[in-house]
C-alpha cells in the first residue's frame, strides 16, 4: 500500500493534536476536573466541522463510500466507561500517546507504546469470548443518526451545531467560567 | 498571524486546532474512506504476537488483518506531525514524566508513572477495542459521520473521566497544585 495518504493525514492529526496541547497529562485530565475545558473545545469544534464538510462533500457527490462506525448501544457505552476512566487516570487517549511520543515524552513511547500493544493483544484474546455476545446487545449495524430517526441529514446538523454553540457559548460566557490554572504552564 | 509565526506558535487556540481537525477527518473520510485513528495502529500491529500466542485465535485469522495498513502508517505520520510542531515551536524536549501537576498526586516516582502508563493504556486500548473506537476513530470520526454510538462513546468517555478524576484529586484543589 501507499503509505503517503496516511502519513499526511497522521502528519496534520499530530501537528494539530500538539498545537491544541493535547500531548499534556494535566489538559487531558483537567477537563474532566472542569478546571481546563481546552479538550471540549478541541473536540466540539472537529465534531462541528466535520460533520458539516462531511455532509457538504456528500451532498455534492464527492465522497468516497464514508466509513461509518457500528453503533451497538451496550458494548459503545461500556468501552467509553473504561476509556474515560484510564483517560482521566493517566491523562492521555491513543491517538494523544502518539503526539506526546512525537514531542519528546519517553513515558508515552515506551511505556505508553508497550501498554497500547498489550491492550489490543488482550483485547485479541478476548475477542472470541466477548465480543459475538456483546456486539449484538442493542446492535443497530452502521446506522446515522437521520438514518435512524427518518429525518434529514441537514436538520440533525443543524440541531447539534445549535446545542454544541450554545454548549462553547456557555463555557466562555456562563457565570461558572473557570480558566485554565495558571500554574499549569 | 503569518504563517511562519502561527507554525512556531507554542498552543494555537483550540477553535482553531479543533476546526482544522473537522478538516481533517472530512478530508480522510471523503477523500480516502478512512476514520482518523489511535487505537487501530496497534490492533493491526497485534497479530505480529498474536498470531504466535494463539495461531488459532478466529480474531486474528479473520476479524483483524494484520500488516502494515493505514492506521499504522497513520500512527507513524501522528508521532512525526507533533514531532514537527514541537521543534518548529522549540519544545521538543526529551522527557519521562509529565510536565506538571502529576507530582503533586503521584509523587515524583518514575517507575510508578511508567506502571500507570503502562496499565493506563493496555486499559484504554482494550476499551477502544470493546467500544469499536476511540477519541478520534470514534468519538471524533464516527460523530461527524453522525453514527449514534459516537455520542453514547462520548457521553460515556465523561461519565467514566469524570468520577476518576474527582477519586484521584479528592485532597486537592486547582490553585494549590505544584507542578
Amino acid at each position: 500500500m501507499m503509505p503517503l495518504a496516511p502519513l499526511a493525514v497522521g502528519l496534520a492529526f499530530g501537528f494539530l493534536l500538539h498545537k491544541a496541547g493535547m500531548g499534556r497529562y494535566d489538559v487531558i485530565v483537567n477537563v474532566f476536573r472542569f478546571s481546563d475545558l481546552t479538550v471540549l473545545k478541541f473536540l466540539m469544534s472537529a465534531l462541528l466541522v466535520g460533520m458539516l464538510g462531511l455532509q457538504l462533500l456528500s451532498s455534492l457527490h464527492l465522497t468516497q463510500s464514508v466509513p461509518i462506525p457500528q453503533t451497538y448501544w451496550l458494548g459503545n457505552a461500556l468501552g467509553g466507561l473504561l476509556f474515560g476512566v484510564g483517560m482521566a487516570t493517566a491523562g492521555f487517549c491513543p491517538g494523544t500517546v502518539a503526539a506526546g511520543a512525537g514531542e519528546g515524552r519517553l513515558d508515552y513511547l515506551v511505556a505508553g507504546g508497550a501498554g497500547l500493544y498489550a491492550g489490543a493483544l488482550a483485547f485479541g484474546f478476548a475477542y472470541p469470548k466477548l465480543m459475538p455476545w456483546l456486539a449484538t446487545q442493542g446492535n443497530l449495524g452502521s446506522v446515522t443518526l437521520p438514518s435512524v430517526l427518518h429525518v434529514n441529514s441537514w436538520l440533525v446538523i443543524a440541531l447539534i451545531w445549535e446545542l454544541g454553540l450554545l454548549l462553547l457559548y456557555a463555557i466562555e460566557r456562563g457565570p461558572w467560567r473557570r480558566g485554565p490554572s495558571k500554574k499549569s504552564a | 498571524m503569518k504563517p511562519g509565526r502561527a507554525l512556531r506558535a507554542t498552543t494555537w487556540s483550540p477553535y482553531a486546532a479543533g476546526a482544522l481537525l473537522g478538516v481533517t477527518a472530512t478530508v480522510s473520510m471523503a477523500g480516502f474512506g478512512k476514520r482518523l485513528s489511535g487505537a487501530g495502529a496497534y490492533q493491526h500491529g497485534s497479530g505480529y504476537v498474536g498470531r504466535v500466542l494463539a495461531p488459532h485465535s478466529v480474531y486474528w485469522k479473520y476479524v483483524m488483518p494484520t500488516g502494515l495498513t493505514w492506521e499504522i502508517w497513520l500512527a507513524l505520520g501522528t508521532l512525526l506531525g507533533a514531532l514537527a510542531s514541537a521543534l518548529l515551536s522549540g519544545q521538543f524536549r526529551l522527557r519521562s514524566m509529565p510536565d506538571s501537576q502529576w507530582q503533586s498526586v503521584f509523587g515524583p516516582s518514575v517507575y510508578k508513572r511508567w506502571a500507570i502508563v503502562f496499565l493506563g493504556t493496555a486499559l484504554i486500548e482494550l476499551a477502544a477495542g470493546i467500544a469499536g473506537g476511540c477519541t478520534a476513530s470514534l468519538a471524533v470520526s464516527g460523530g461527524a459521520a453522525l453514527a449514534p454510538g459516537a455520542f453514547v462513546f462520548m457521553a460515556c468517555m465523561f461519565a467514566g473521566g469524570i468520577p476518576s478524576a474527582r477519586f484521584i484529586y479528592r485532597k486537592s484543589r486547582p490553585d494549590t497544585e505544584a507542578p
